[in-house]
């Protein structure tokens, strides 16, 4: 298994996959075919929960600014991933968000609404 | 099609328009223009709630005509990612508005109008609500997006108004305006 890193781009957020157990999105997403976008990250989510040699504890940094509504399922399956593999490992969210952003805070808190057993900060800046 | 002279009078009388566009959509142009309006937002000095709420809206509509917008010839069967869109400010109503115009089949008319019927009848938090629901349920999902568009729009809009206008047999304009009010001034 290896880190993956995608560079940012005008619709797309820079995002890290680090195998020592730290993700990072941050940016803006509305990409053309989000699903498309997004599957090699969901793939990698889904091999670091089975590999044997993973650390048992996964940080996940999110800060973005604004997304397009296809995005936002997205994420959700994202975190429905994250929620599946909270028993077996140390699962940390930190969702990031400009104070001044109420949308960007208020996608957090439904995150936090939908997925009531996993551990979401919310972190404003 | 709209003509101009029709684009011309409409700018002068929905006050200032940030950009306006009548032509085909791509995701290259979609971004190009998103570009635009973050300058715009910038220096009208908008907030960042509704420059937020502006982007997302616009994103969602331009990228909506993208993926169905349909040939006013009933017998073409391709896309034709063509439209119209405008994002526009009205000073003395203390609001910013996101409108389209594009060009759908009966069928997609079909399905997108009991939704947006049904939509502009609900308020905020049942929308919020609704919104979550779907997203959940993955029902509405599908190949180009997450059938949630127009509940996304809901959300980030003060007023929603839309209009289906008959061309065809089978093909129809369909016109939608989102309006954002200025936070702090008005009341929502």
């Amino acid at each position: 298994m290896n880190n993956l890193k995608f560079e940012a781009t005008q619709y797309t957020p820079e995002i890290s996959l680090e195998t020592y157990g730290e993700i990072n999105i941050k940016g803006k997403s509305y990409p053309e075919n989000t699903f498309e976008f997004y599957m090699p990250i969901l793939q990698w989510l889904r091999t670091y929960f089975t590999e044997p040699n993973a650390p048992h504890s996964l940080t996940v940094n999110v800060e973005i600014t604004y997304f397009n509504s296809s995005s936002s399922k997205l994420f959700f399956d994202f975190f429905d991933i994250l929620d599946a593999n909270k028993e077996n490992f140390n699962i940390t969210v930190n969702w990031i968000f400009d104070q001044e952003n109420d949308s960007a805070k208020e996608a957090g808190e439904d995150f936090i609404e939908d997925f009531v057993d996993l551990t979401i900060h919310l972190i404003a800046k | 099609m709209i003509d101009i002279h029709t684009v011309k009078k409409l700018i002068e009388k929905d006050g200032i328009v940030f950009l306006a566009y009548g032509g085909f959509l791509s995701q290259t142009l979609i971004a190009g223009m998103t570009e635009a309006l973050e300058k715009e937002a910038t220096e009208s000095a908008l907030g960042m709630n509704e420059s937020t709420n502006i982007f997302t809206i616009f994103i969602e509509l331009a990228q909506n005509m993208m993926n169905y917008s349909k040939s006013k010839n009933e017998q073409a069967s391709s896309n034709k990612s063509e439209g119209l869109i405008l994002v526009g400010k009205r000073p003395k109503q203390k609001h910013y508005y996101v409108l389209s115009q594009n060009i759908i089949t009966l069928d997609d008319k079909e399905k997108i109008s009991p939704k947006l019927s049904e939509l502009v009848l609900m308020n905020k938090e049942m929308i919020k609500q609704r919104y979550r629901e779907l997203r959940k349920s993955g029902s509405e999902a599908h190949f180009k997006g997450g059938g949630i568009g127009f509940y996304e729009i809901a959300k980030r809009s003060d007023k929603l108004t839309y209009e289906f206008e008959q061309i065809s047999e089978k093909r129809y304009y369909f016109r939608i305006k989102a309006i954002i009010k200025t936070q702090g001034k008005v009341l929502l």
